[in-house]
């Protein structure tokens, strides 16, 4: 991790509260992505192809995820934006498992906070229950606005606390470069399986399954011809 | 009916207060708000009724939500029967999540991260995220004002104007060509991800590949990715801790 400037760490943090109301609460631009959320964060802290690698990296694990209904998933969002922190200013090959651990626990919390948010605006609106019942707009403003805080604030924590857990890795974690390499190797695996996981059970059967395997011969062509 | 533009802005945050009790409840009522408004001076009762109702129980997709919100601002107006605007919220919440889920979440936003994942690797850096953020919100803000639209204008039709609309002719067509894109990314970014690892590395990364996609198959929700993924790299550092 390179030494963050004060003004690097504050934008970090701002970053992470846009990408992490934008998993659920507004405006679902996608800036949540991890390929985005990764690649501006890596801009931010004074390496972008570090971001890149990251994101690429997490985005193949959020393939794996389908939001549908009221499912629970993680929260790559923030989790992104630390482990790219974390990664600038490292060769990839041995910066990206450690980043990858990193964001990979953040991101289970992220599925915890999120559930701890839900259940906050569940309490609220109980508590405005009287004034929902009677048709009063500026509670149900109040409600709107303090649960748009809610995550806002929950996106602040998840990222000042993954830079801070990974400003503490890059300072104190000492392993030798054939661990860091395998847990980089590990890492990409793990996120390679996620990605195939995710596109088989999206693509069932059908069509979609044919065109699955479709673009996957495309892609090792190109691969090759790269 | 005034206010439609303020209640798309609205819209947007639909799932800001969103919970388990009402789920998306309290995001309609917040986007309801201003077209209800002209309500309150025609008929103040029916506008109070309408704004209770406006909060209870809703899920849906959130990019189609607009569908249902403007199908029931139009019916409250129409002063159609509470019951029957009751029913007919009920009545569009699968649908709509059904719809939704399928058009963008297995659908544009798999397909676009493909291709920006393929693009990235075959070295379009910025212009790929760019392209990802254009393509999807241009997606999102002609759907979003196409589906407020639709509802204002149809009110209790609603069902039957979905029906016929393009969001079920493009649902295959999309889903398919989400299929290919994702395909396409994953060996290409497989072999970005391991060039200059060395024949041993690449092997090594491809089985762990291998083995997550069978374990959480086989174990299904009790061991997701991320667990695997973790539980690897632990015993990673255990087997080189002890030496291996």
């Amino acid at each position: 991790m390179t030494e963050l400037t004060l003004s690097q760490a504050l934008l970090l943090i701002i970053w992470g509260v846009l990408v992490a109301v934008d998993l659920v609460s507004v405006p679902q631009a996608m800036i949540c992505r991890p390929l985005v959320a990764g690649t501006v964060a890596g801009w931010i802290a004074g390496d972008v192809e570090a971001g890149l690698r990251v994101g690429v990296l997490f985005e193949l694990f959020a393939l794996d995820v389908l939001p549908i209904g009221a499912v629970r998933y993680p929260d790559y969002g923030p989790a992104t934006v630390a482990a790219a922190a974390l990664s600038a200013g490292a060769p990839w090959e041995l910066g990206l498992g450690v980043s990858g651990a990193l964001g990979l626990v953040l991101a289970v919390l992220g599925d915890w906070s999120l559930q701890l948010v839900r259940r906050i605006n569940a309490r609220a609106i109980q508590h405005h229950a009287a004034a929902l019942a009677a048709g009063e707009g500026p509670a149900i403003r109040r409600l709107q606005y303090s649960g748009l805080a809610r995550d806002a604030a929950r996106g602040a924590a998840l990222t000042t606390l993954g830079l801070l857990a990974g400003w503490l890795l890059a300072n104190s974690l000492r392993i030798d470069r054939a661990t860091a390499l395998g847990l980089t190797l590990v890492c990409v695996g793990s996120a390679l399986s996620a990605a195939v996981t995710g596109a088989i059970r999206s693509a069932g059967r059908d069509a979609r399954l044919r065109w699955l395997l479709g673009g996957a011969v495309v892609g090792l062509i190109l691969a090759v011809l790269r | 009916m005034n206010g439609s533009w303020r209640a798309l802005l609205r819209l947007f945050a639909v799932q800001g207060t969103w919970n388990y009790e009402r789920m998306l409840g309290v995001g309609m009522g917040y986007a309801a708000e201003p077209l209800l408004e002209d309500l309150k001076t025609v008929d103040p009762v029916r506008h109070s009724e309408a704004v209770v109702r406006s909060t209870d129980f809703f899920n849906c997709h959130p990019n189609l939500a607009g569908l249902a919100l403007g199908a029931i601002a139009r019916a409250e107006y129409d002063a159609m029967p509470g019951q029957q605007i009751v029913r007919l919220r009920t009545a569009l919440c699968s649908p709509l999540g059904s719809l939704g889920d399928q058009l963008f979440w297995a659908g544009l936003v798999p397909g676009l991260s493909g291709l920006a994942l393929a693009a990235v690797v075959l070295g379009a850096g910025w212009w790929a995220i760019a392209g990802y953020l254009l393509a999807y919100n241009l997606v999102r803000l002609g759907t979003a004002r196409w589906a407020l639209k639709t509802g204002l204008d149809t009110g209790m039709q609603v069902g039957a104007a979905i029906g016929r609309s393009w969001v079920t002719r493009w649902i295959p067509r999309i889903g398919v060509a989400a299929g290919f894109a994702v395909g396409l990314a994953v060996p290409l970014v497989a072999a970005w991800s391991l060039e200059g690892i060395g024949t041993v590395g690449a092997v090594g990364t491809l089985a762990v590949a291998a083995t997550g996609v069978v374990v959480t198959r086989w174990f299904g929700p009790a061991l997701t990715v991320i667990r695997f993924a973790l539980l690897a790299m632990v015993l990673l550092l255990v087997f080189r801790w002890i030496g291996l």
